[in-house]
């Protein structure tokens, strides 16, 4: 048997030392992160088969949707946990200063009383579901068989609480104007009860339970996001600029923002699925059952807003263009 | 007309539990994910967290904790403060960073675990950035070592532990998925941010910046108190779960949960802290024993945070504070003796000086754990530094996963702790080691410590040689003696002088 040979000093990590170029932070900092995938019979250096166990067996390794090599996901954007708070300290800059601005010039008493009313019900009880993203998202933080799939979920879970900060926010503003409507207090009611929120409500309780980890990643990431953020956050901005809400408008492309970095990477992660064999029958199985879901809760949802004739429709389409444009 | 307090739009923010339609309750939140032991979800609404934060301040200050520590990161890279340190110091660093950075990546789906399944709504925001928070931790604490890895192979360790069967990988592994990883939502609060992080991290962390500032490591310090401003505040997630528990008559439950975890974090830190703090860490630059560290931070402090909670102190309190006595000696002499077996070169710490230092912080050190030194000594003096080689393989704990070890010498209380479990033979360093596994035997049955691997003919060639390949160390990373047996000159010319 030969001497082992001497292990050098290296320039980078040894798993990234074969790359023919020099590795970026971004790659230095997220890729090989997670050690429960390393064993598939055991995912916890504990007994292999206890329920946690199983449950990862189950809903990460054995799931429907496969790939050789997870680990290769790369973020387009390469967000890394420090430039993510730059960025997001800048817009949030921004959105802070909308808030002062329209409040200094007096925004709110200029709205008319029938579109507050519209806000009260179509608007502020969508911090329910902007939670249940968040609630989801770090789902697919702890179950995504790679850490550069997780630290895009992890992200994507603040973003969403970041939303549900602004509509918090503008909920106790709202209020103070409106103090008759049921701001702060009634959401929860229309959440569960009112028609134009059943159809998300539907989708993302189901959504949530998704447990297979590319399953809910489907469900949620490639069906409700994109269904909310065409009718719950464009078209309802662009109803708001019907009705002299130019804040809403500006508000909800601010948060759009977001949502089109969430769409480079899912994109990025679903063509990553399609060279693998099998998987475009995986991804296309599960949205034949959760892309109609979708679409029935945009109906729900645009049947309710002023002035938005044709919302839904465009609404449908513009999903279905972007899930065209994964290559689905 | 201006901006909102917080305080006006906060309660809104975190009002956003529901009851679900379209699914059950129960497929929702499952119990296996959520753990919340019976007590219905309204209950736990009163949940309050104590340290309040909203999104536009985290990403705000965080940027500004994060321009803080990589600016003295950048001022210091052309410095000589790694050149220049004691051996001893980067062993300090190695062992951190690969026994931290993929754990701290293993809390962040921790953390979640309770956005998505915590019962309480401020509890999964204060989770959210929580899960920031580890995912912060695992990669400053990756780019950080990272600049070493072109100075020294084993700073590859710090990304690369995690991913192999190295001893004390198995043992960080074993321990972080047992604390954290497999738990619920409700476990997770009480086990990893009550219990670990209140209990042991912070005040770690708080011990190691000082240690670092103290030895000239300014990067360092400055990196780890920044880290410990952010356990600070997701550690106060547990508190209010904990309350919420034993309001609703789950005492019993949240106190067996307190007890194992801290257990289990006591086993971590007596490895992987005591040795830093009564060997690797130059003696001019000592401030406290482990011993005395231990007694301030968790007996002095932690101990009052729970009896505050309404818990009682575990039950193995004393024999705890007993061990604070000897059983990091035990671990530094197993860690040194199979050195080849570490990613990092550990200090033996036991010059005629160290040894002094030691025998006045633990009196009886000389005639216990000296005497194996003394051995040791001896076999380098007179030039068989074979002799000072592993051979042989201990037991090794079927909780811990490090060798059962105690008192050498006069004091000789090593023993062995088996319980026979439906027709498997296990061995225990400890009673609480042995309790741990009966609370719940069905998560630790099956798995086999790195020696029961080895008998079962898994590491092949079967010796020592093998095991290494099996551990993926090769020569260049294999650990050695931090200042090249230097240590032992100290000792030849009183033994000179001694035999004239």
């Amino acid at each position: 048997m030969s001497e082992p040979q001497i292990a050098k000093p290296l320039k980078t990590w040894s798993h990234l030392a074969g790359k023919r170029r020099k590795p970026s932070e971004y790659e230095i900092v997220s890729t090989n992160l997670h050690f429960t995938t390393d064993n598939p019979d055991a995912p916890f250096e504990l007994d292999p088969n206890f329920p946690m166990a199983q449950w990862f067996k189950k809903n990460r390794n054995a799931s429907p949707l496969k790939h050789g090599d997870w680990n290769a996901f790369r973020d387009p954007d390469e967000i890394i946990y420090r430039t993510y708070n730059m960025l997001q300290d800048g817009h949030e800059n921004y959105v802070f200063g909308l808030f002062d601005q329209f409040s200094a010039r007096g925004h709110d008493a200029m709205l008319e009383d029938g579109w507050a009313r519209h806000l009260a019900r179509l608007y502020t009880p969508g911090r329910y579901l902007m939670h249940t993203l968040q609630m989801g998202s770090a789902y697919l933080s702890q179950m995504a068989p790679a850490s550069t799939i997780s630290n895009c979920a992890t992200y994507q879970a603040a973003d969403s609480l970041r939303w549900l900060t602004h509509t918090a926010y503008r909920t106790a503003e709202l209020k103070k104007t409106f103090g008759d409507l049921g701001f702060g207090t009634g959401e929860r009611g229309i959440w569960e009860n009112d028609p134009a929120w059943q159809g998300f409500r539907e989708l993302v309780e189901k959504g949530l339970c998704a447990y297979d980890w590319a399953e809910g990643f489907v469900a949620l990431n490639l069906v409700a996001r994109p269904a909310f953020e065409e009718a719950g956050l464009r078209a309802l901005g662009q109803a708001g600029r019907h009705n002299g809400d130019t804040l809403l408008g500006l508000l909800t492309d601010a948060q759009l923002a977001d949502a089109e970095r969430h769409r480079r990477w899912t994109g990025a992660l679903v063509k990553m699925a399609l060279e693998t064999e099998g998987n475009r029958e995986a991804l296309q199985n599960w949205l034949a059952k959760w892309a109609p879901l979708g679409d029935a809760a945009i109906d729900a949802f645009c049947a309710h807003l002023p002035d938005s004739p044709g919302a839904a429709q465009t609404a449908r389409e513009a999903c279905a263009a972007l899930r065209r444009g994964y290559g689905l | 007309m201006a901006l909102l307090d917080r305080a006006e739009w906060y309660d809104i923010a975190r009002a956003t539990n529901w009851t679900p339609k379209y699914v059950s309750q129960a497929e929702l939140f499952p119990d296996l994910m959520t753990g919340a032991q019976g007590v219905p979800m309204e209950k736990w609404e009163v949940y309050d967290e104590p340290y309040k934060t909203s999104y536009p301040e985290y990403v705000r200050i965080q940027r500004e904790k994060d321009a803080g520590a990589y600016s003295v990161k950048a001022a210091l890279e052309r410095s000589r403060i790694f050149e220049d340190a004691d051996p001893g110091w980067r062993s300090i660093l190695k062992s951190h960073y690969g026994a931290i950075a993929l754990g701290e990546y293993a809390a962040m789906s921790a953390e979640a675990r309770m956005v998505r399944f915590g019962q309480a709504p401020g509890m999964r925001n204060m989770a959210t950035f929580g899960m920031m928070d580890e995912n912060r931790h695992a990669q400053i604490q990756l780019f950080f070592p990272h600049e070493y890895c072109p100075k020294d192979r084993q700073f590859d360790w710090a990304h690369k532990a995690y991913h192999t069967n190295e001893w004390a990988a198995i043992a960080a592994r074993h321990a972080f998925d047992d604390l954290f990883m497999s738990r619920s939502a409700t476990d997770i609060a009480v086990m990893l941010t009550f219990a670990f992080e209140t209990g042991f991290t912070n005040m770690q962390f708080l011990g190691l910046a000082a240690d670092a500032a103290e030895t000239g490591d300014f990067t360092f310090a400055s990196l780890i108190s920044s880290i410990q401003t952010d356990e600070s505040r997701h550690a106060q997630i547990g508190g209010p779960a904990l309350q919420v528990l034993i309001a609703n008559g789950r005492k019993a439950e949240a106190q067996r949960l307190v007890d194992i975890a801290i257990a289990r974090a006591w086993r971590i830190f007596c490895i992987l802290t005591g040795p830093s703090m009564d060997y690797n860490t130059p003696l001019e630059h000592r401030k406290q024993s482990f011993k005395e560290f231990m007694q301030e931070w968790i007996v002095g402090q932690f101990e009052r945070s729970l009896i505050d909670l309404g818990l009682d102190l575990p039950w193995y309190w004393e024999k705890m504070i007993a061990e604070f006595d000897y059983q990091h000696h035990a671990y530094q002499m197993g860690l040194w003796f199979w050195r080849p077996t570490l990613w990092w070169n550990p200090a033996a710490g036991v010059t005629p000086e160290c040894r002094e230092w030691l025998e006045e912080k633990y009196p009886g050190w000389n005639a216990t754990f000296g005497k194996c030194w003394d051995v040791i000594t001896d076999n380098l003096l007179n030039g068989r530094p074979e002799l000072t080689a592993p051979e042989t393989l201990p037991i090794v704990c079927n909780m811990s996963q490090i060798p059962i070890c105690a008192v050498p010498g006069d004091g000789w209380n090593v023993k062995d702790y088996p319980l026979e479990h439906e027709g498997r033979l296990y061995h225990f360093n400890s009673e609480i080691d042995r309790w741990i596994f009966e609370q719940d035997p069905a998560r630790y049955r099956d798995h086999m410590t790195l020696v029961d691997r080895f008998l079962a003919g898994k590491i092949s060639p079967p010796n020592l040689l093998g095991a290494l390949i099996y551990m993926n160390l090769q020569p260049g990373e294999m650990g050695d003696d931090a200042h090249g047996y230097s240590w032992v000159e100290k000792f030849r010319e009183p033994a000179k002088a001694a035999a004239e």
